[in-house]
């Protein structure tokens, strides 16, 4: 074994290829641990950190390695004249090659499987392929277990020398040459591959320019129907995106259309849910007292009894992985706090703020705004939070918020802040019609509609009795965090949104919206964090000349 | 090495490592230690991330917070308060047994400007006293010697690493917290610039930039009691 020694040519390839797959599915299943908790199970031996660019990098060394490979291989095929009749009749001729040679070349088909649907997922193609690369994974998992452990356990270390080790012996200059000169070929195959897959791969949002002012039309109400003729001159964009909750099966197509009038500028979103989700952690009277309806919300992963939700990321960074901002895993960074929910954190890594907004279909739709929030970078401890969000952080507010109706959470029984008046206020909620209570009933509290919670008042309210959990203490936002018009209209099975900001705020917490804006947008199926998501960066072009 | 003993060290290796760690359930963060410690009520400490509590002890200065709510009763942080001090108003100055000081006595019996802030539970407008009268009566944590603190007391709270909008303060322990102007006892301090023709004033701590500042007693601001001597932070 150790006398059969391979060319440096091979131990460079298999060596690259080795660590590519590795590496392409550690960060794989880190990625996919997201959305399948038999993956999560296993998450304390996945990488953690800013694993969605890795992935990629590394999908792009196995291909490069993988068509290195077969240009090798016809090359050879080439060079010993090896003709296709020749190769039929060894065909014809056909006898078991051994195990290694047959795992071996099982490994192909799983090679092509898992390269191919992980493309198409990255061009963004409309098929669901997402689980045919997850099977792709798992397929060259059982490869590797099996390619590596066979020749382990065959021949023990002498098959780590074989693979790290090249043959000995002099080698020509021009072999030599050749060889360095193939190497740095590769290497810049590579950087030209990478540097185009960062640079290239995002899709551009057409940004129509639109007249300041309008005589024909009015001005562009903020409502949810994006109806007015302005919209209808705005080109749209389809964006599959999936991985979220829900759904169907945790994916939903988005159509962005975007608008400018120099000063502002619009966007309009539809998705597809075929749910209007507005039960936001109802509150339930039982026999210990009031509870608080949730089944993941005490690990900040609530995915049932939730509002619906649209995030717009925006950044001139058009890094993979929402700017770079996506760090995965329980505890991305080793000095602050771990996660609850073991999926990760968004900061920035190099102190740059990438503007959020954060539409919530409950807590800000009656404000007619979205949620002005920032990614910066990891904020510091706070002891005295139970939630550390790293570098998701809201925008400064004058006043005015929603708060919940508990004067303090906790998984077992609350106290509420306030109760309504009379307990017939609540009549609307008691109705058990799924329908009525997801798309009908009233789920925010004005606040002075109802009273300050008192013992007595609490008795007059029958178990069993339903109760919504957000109070509006004004009808919206003042300051920084009220940058964000937004109103998100659900019908017939989809949600239509309209936002719109100035493209530029003047604050240091909001990213100027300007020619090659990169852009991401996900959608929330009544969850708190499980959010779709799509891979290539959507970058805005603004059209030069205002359409009359 | 037998091929044997080598399959089964690799079959055995990365099993036990998968199984351990399908079984082994991550721990839940758990809180850190600090120099705040919740209060309830009654004057019980709370775990860090418990709730809720109506005072912190700050184990730094040995002193005991009030902390306000947004329940409508008298601790709400909405509520405003001018500055007014009437605890000598039934002290006589010849009364040889009482406290009051020396340097005190022939002084005005009350000091400030009464009821000018807002609040729900006065029937008339609020100051500074009327808050003070009613947590000792209601015992806030156990406290009876509720008062106003001093600016350097009060500046003892100042937190510059706020988050963006938030007042300059740790707003886990003291949610409910207004960036703006909070009193303190400190008072007979000259006015200056627009205030001047009104000769003194007391000093209040903003909680936007943590820095003191001299204003008429009639002003509306907020408060944030601390008492010196509790149970619960000694």
């Amino acid at each position: 074994m150790a006398a059969d020694r391979k060319s440096l040519r091979w131990v460079l390839l298999h060596g690259i290829a080795a660590i590519a797959v590795l590496c392409s599915l550690l960060t794989g299943l880190r990625i996919a641990s997201l959305a399948r908790p038999e993956v999560a199970r296993f998450e304390e031996l996945l990488p953690q950190g800013e694993v969605v660019g890795l992935h990629f990098l590394s999908a792009l060394a196995i291909t490069l390695a993988a068509a290195l490979y077969v240009g090798h291989r016809l090359l050879t095929a080439f060079r010993d004249g090896a003709t296709l009749s020749y190769r039929l009749r060894s065909l014809s001729a056909w006898r078991w090659p051994g195990w290694h040679r047959a795992i071996i070349r099982a490994g192909y088909p799983v090679l092509l499987l898992s390269l191919a649907s992980g493309w198409l997922l990255f061009i963004g193609t409309q098929w669901h392929l997402r689980d045919w690369h997850y099977l792709g994974a798992l397929a060259m998992l059982c490869y590797l277990a099996l390619h590596a452990g066979l020749y382990l356990a065959r021949w023990g270390r002498h098959s780590l020398l074989r693979i790290c080790l090249p043959q000995g012996g002099q080698r020509s200059h021009t072999r030599l040459l050749a060889g360095a000169g193939t190497l740095a070929l590769t290497l810049l195959l590579f950087t030209t591959g990478w540097i185009a897959t960062v640079d290239q791969s995002q899709l551009p949002l057409p940004v129509t320019q639109i007249p300041l002012t309008d005589p024909q039309h009015p001005p562009i109400e903020i409502d949810g129907r994006a109806n007015e003729p302005q919209w209808q001159r705005a080109a749209p964009i389809t964006v599959y995106t999936d991985g979220g909750a829900n759904f169907d099966d945790g994916a939903t197509e988005i159509t962005l259309r975007a608008l400018t009038n120099g000063e502002e500028f619009f966007l309009s979103a539809r998705w597809q849910d075929a749910t209007r989700s507005l039960v936001h952690l109802p509150l339930l009277k039982t026999a210990n007292g009031w509870e608080v309806q949730q089944q993941g919300f005490h690990h900040f992963d609530e995915t049932r009894h939730y509002e619906d939700k649209f995030a717009v990321l925006l950044s001139s960074n058009c890094s993979f992985g929402a700017a770079g901002t996506a760090h995965l895993g329980r505890k991305p960074l080793s000095d602050r706090p771990a996660n609850w929910h073991g999926k990760g954190y968004h900061y920035s890594s190099d102190g740059q703020l990438h503007d959020l907004w954060h539409w919530k279909a409950v807590r800000t739709n009656d404000m007619y705004l979205a949620d002005d929030n920032f990614i910066g970078p990891p904020d510091q401890m706070r002891p005295g939070e139970r939630r550390y969000t790293a570098g998701y952080q809201q925008d400064g507010k004058e006043s005015g918020a929603y708060v919940m109706n508990w004067q303090w959470y906790k998984p077992t029984t609350i106290v509420p802040k306030r109760l309504p008046a009379d307990p017939m206020q609540l009549a609307a909620l008691q109705n058990d019609d799924r329908e009525n209570l997801r798309e009908k009933a009233e789920w925010v509290i004005p606040w002075f509609d109802y009273q300050p919670y008192s013992a007595a008042q609490d008795a007059r309210f029958p178990e069993g009795t339903r109760m919504p959990s957000v109070m509006y203490n004004s009808n919206r936002f003042e300051g920084d965090r009220a940058d964000v018009r937004a109103r998100g209209e659900w019908k017939d099975g989809y949600w239509n949104l309209e936002m719109a900001r100035k493209r530029v705020t003047g604050s240091a917490l909001d990213a100027p919206i300007a020619e090659g804006t990169c852009l991401w947008v996900s959608a929330f199926d009544r969850s708190q964090i499980a959010h779709t998501r799509h891979t290539r960066a959507l970058r805005l072009q603004f059209s030069a000349e205002p359409l009359q | 090495m037998k091929i044997w003993q080598r399959s089964l060290i690799l079959l055995l290796l990365p099993s036990s490592a998968l199984l351990t760690t399908a079984l082994h359930q991550p721990q839940d963060p758990r809180p850190a230690p600090y120099h705040f410690t919740k209060i309830d009520a009654s004057g019980g400490p709370l775990p860090i991330w418990s709730g809720p509590w109506s005072c912190v002890c700050d184990h730094r200065s040995g002193l005991l917070w009030e902390v306000k709510t947004d329940s409508e009763n008298i601790h709400d942080g909405l509520w405003t308060y001018s500055w007014y001090d009437n605890s000598w108003a039934d002290v006589p100055d010849n009364d040889q047994f009482t406290a009051q000081p020396a340097a005190h006595r022939g002084a005005p019996t009350t000091i400030g400007t009464p009821n000018n802030g807002d609040c729900y539970f006065e029937e008339e407008r609020c100051d500074t006293a009327d808050l003070i009268r009613r947590t000792r009566e209601e015992k806030l944590c156990g406290v009876q010697d509720w008062r106003l603190p001093t600016a350097a007391e009060l500046q003892t709270l100042i937190y510059t690493d706020a988050k963006a909008g938030q007042p300059t303060i740790d707003t886990a322990f003291f949610p409910k917290t207004k960036r703006g102007d909070y009193w303190t006892s400190e008072q007979d301090e000259s006015l200056q610039t627009v205030y001047n023709y009104l000769k003194s004033g007391a000093v209040a701590v903003s909680f936007v930039d943590g820095q003191p500042i001299t204003i008429p007693h009639r002003n509306a601001a907020f408060v944030r009691l601390v008492s010196d001597n509790s149970k619960s932070c000694h």
